[in-house]
């Protein structure tokens, strides 16, 4: 049409006008998508590190009381026993399986190898307590329960220390980074089945699990029955794992932790008020917490990202006006040549129309290719990290509808910032127009 | 063609300036008439008046036979692109068009199809002996050559009246002789014209010379052409 061929060609002839104007616009939406990329991005990170704790799981702690109680002194050590897990089994109706667990930190020996590790004796069912991921092998199972079987999984990083041990080629190609040879095609040789010493006693290895450790503390699971004998913790556990049915909000949740305390204090006979004498900790709660702190660091983003489109809208209104101002000169032109109001007034907004959309459409594009890219980049760095380091962003994502939401929000700034002063070129006196050549 | 009764015009700022009080003047069709005046005398906003570019407080003008009174806008617009074509001192073309570009906009806001008023803005500017400058800038132009171009824009809507604000203002007198040879040439075609000037060698070349004295016509005088040497006359 003759209308937008005229359009476009201004825009042609005034490069740099359009250029600094298309820029403020593209900046904007880039930075916001790049704000708020980064923001689910790490949101998606950190909750990837929490997502093998998704099933809403207790653990009770033991603990010292810490007020006088019936008779009892303060400071009194509070033991856990059969007769709690009984208890947790049979008269809580949301409780579902419950296992002990033994704690024990020591150090692991695989020949002139050596590792500092935690050992911890579990029942069978902690692996779904916990949510453990075996990647070779098998976990702790009820017959390694019955025969006290001197067992242990341990952590993937600590099994690619022995699997090195045993396999010298795979070291020396990780160090000389050589392709796959035939040579080091030759089958590796499995650690399952080797013994290691763990305080100086031999466990085989049965499994090894995927699990993301914090530090480089090797983790280590026995069967309890086997730290039971070994340590002599009959009966006295400081630590007991459930997980739980039909607890699905945060009231229950909180009620449940309560009802659970006050009984545990009827119990072991210590006072209800007592902030301490057991820890209770619920996944869901903690969870519920973690997301209080993004909701807060994404408000926080929102801020930020609302404070930019808002700086944006307020260059384009500049841009706009400098721009309709530098145009008096020729609208003075147009309108003694007999151009009507209404058609200067049009090609001035769809001018603002074009350049918003244009280059607002360019800023969603480079920024949403560039989160792209950072992801692709991510996803290789990700890769290449062991399990014990915890990958901080991941997967940046951005509402497509937000971005659309802001761009169009851009554009409607720029056609109204334009329209306020196009409105009063439009009705100045041609001559003054004319005058006012800049 | 044009007819004026009482033309009063009085701008409000910080002192009221009462720049026309009371201007009567008949200009028939055809005609060739230049307006002289001192600076302030208000010739100037006696050509804004003819051009609709600025309205008046009282008395009437009539523009072929219509009176320009109270107009929108739009029906500003409409005369000023119908019936008049502007030729400015400073040619006022639009830096960022070409040659024939300029010429074509007025027939842009008449709803020409972009074909047909770039052939006819060539052909005016053939007219002119322009016809190579076409696809040239305003700044790569001469002055003599840039005026040229907005008498051919000025021309190509084929307007009732052409009103000339200094056409000569910004030429050497060289230049200034040919700006007007062509302004005859279109005056001789039918083109009633007026033009604006304080130079009285221009005026010379005009059929009548209105001189305009603080807001009041001072004198008309009729002017014989018969004897006139334009290459003498100018300047």
């Amino acid at each position: 049409m003759d209308f937008w061929s005229e359009i476009f060609m201004a825009l042609r002839r005034n490069k740099l006008r359009t250029i600094l104007t298309g820029f403020a616009i593209s900046w904007g939406i880039f930075m916001l998508i790049i704000l708020l990329s980064v923001g689910n991005g790490l949101k998606n990170g950190v909750n990837t590190n929490f997502a093998d704790r998704a099933k809403n799981t207790y653990t009770i702690w033991s603990s010292e009381t810490e007020l006088p109680y019936k008779g009892h002194k303060a400071n009194r050590w509070i033991t856990l026993t059969d007769k709690d897990i009984e208890y947790l089994e049979n008269q809580l109706y949301h409780v579902d399986e419950v296992s002990p667990v033994f704690s024990k930190g020591g150090t692991l020996i695989f020949e002139d190898k050596s590792k500092s590790v935690q050992v911890e004796g579990v029942k069978p069912i902690y692996k779904d307590i916990e949510g453990i991921k075996i990647k070779e092998g098998r976990f702790v199972n009820e017959n390694d329960m019955k025969t006290k079987a001197k067992v242990v999984v341990i952590d993937k990083i600590t099994a690619e220390l022995i699997s090195e041990k045993i396999n010298p080629d795979k070291e020396r190609e990780k160090t000389v980074n050589v392709r796959k040879t035939r040579k080091s095609k030759k089958k590796e040789v499995s650690i399952l089945g080797q013994l290691v010493m763990i305080n100086d006693i031999n466990y085989t290895i049965i499994g090894v699990f995927e699990g993301q450790m914090w530090g480089n503390m090797g983790q280590c699971y026995a069967p309890f029955s086997t730290m039971q004998q070994i340590y002599n913790v009959n009966n006295r556990y400081y630590q007991l794992s459930f997980t739980t049915k039909g607890l699905e909000t945060k009231e229950d949740n909180e009620n449940f932790r309560k009802e659970l305390k006050r009984n545990l204090a009827l119990l072991h006979e210590f006072s209800p008020d007592d902030q301490r004498g057991v820890w209770i900790n619920s996944s869901m709660l903690n969870a519920l917490e973690t997301n209080k702190i993004f909701n807060t660091i994404n408000v926080f983003i929102w801020v930020i990202g609302i404070a930019m489109l808002i700086s944006g809208v307020v260059g384009v209104t500049n841009i706009m006006r400098i721009t309709v101002k530098e145009r008096t000169f020729e609208i003075g032109i147009r309108k003694a040549l007999g151009a009507k109001p209404r058609s200067i007034l049009m090609s001035i907004v769809m001018e603002a129309l074009l350049i918003t959309t244009i280059f607002g459409y360019l800023g969603m594009f480079v920024g949403m290719g560039l989160m792209e890219i950072v992801n692709k980049i991510l996803e290789a760095v990700n890769a290449g990290k062991g399990a014990s380091e915890v990958a901080v962003f991941l997967n940046l994502s951005v509402d497509i509808k937000i971005v659309l939401m802001a761009t169009i929000v851009l554009i409607i700034s720029g056609v109204i910032a334009g329209i306020a002063p196009a409105w009063k070129a439009v009705n100045v006196k041609p001559i003054e127009a004319m005058n006012n050549r800049s | 063609m044009i007819k004026l009764e009482g033309i009063n015009k009085t701008y409000f700022g910080a002192q009221p300036l009462h720049v026309l009080k009371g201007i009567d003047l008949n200009v028939e069709e055809g005609e060739l008439v230049s307006v002289m005046g001192a600076s302030g005398s208000g010739k100037s906003t006696l050509l804004n008046i003819l051009g609709i570019l600025d309205n008046y407080d009282e008395g009437n003008y009539y523009l072929a036979g219509k009176l320009v009174k109270n107009l929108t806008e739009n029906q500003a617009a409409e005369f000023r692109n119908r019936f008049i074509g502007f030729i400015f001192q400073s040619f006022n073309l639009i830096p960022f068009k070409t040659a024939v570009e300029n010429v074509a906009l007025p027939l842009f806001y008449q709803g020409v199809p972009r074909k047909k008023r770039n052939q006819m803005a060539l052909e005016y500017l053939e007219r002119f002996g322009l016809k190579d400058w076409a696809g040239h800038y305003p700044n790569e132009l001469s002055g003599g050559q840039k005026q040229r171009v907005s008498i051919a824009r000025a021309l190509v809507t084929s307007p009732k009246i052409i009103l000339a604000d200094e056409p000569t203002g910004a030429l050497d007198s060289k230049t200034s002789v040919e700006v007007m040879k062509i302004l005859r040439e279109v005056n001789a075609s039918g083109i009633t014209m007026i033009i604006v000037t304080h130079e009285r060698g221009i005026a010379n070349l005009t059929n009548k010379i209105v001189h305009l004295k603080d807001g009041v016509i001072e004198n008309i005088k009729e002017n014989n052409l018969e004897s006139i040497d334009l290459e003498r006359d100018v300047k």
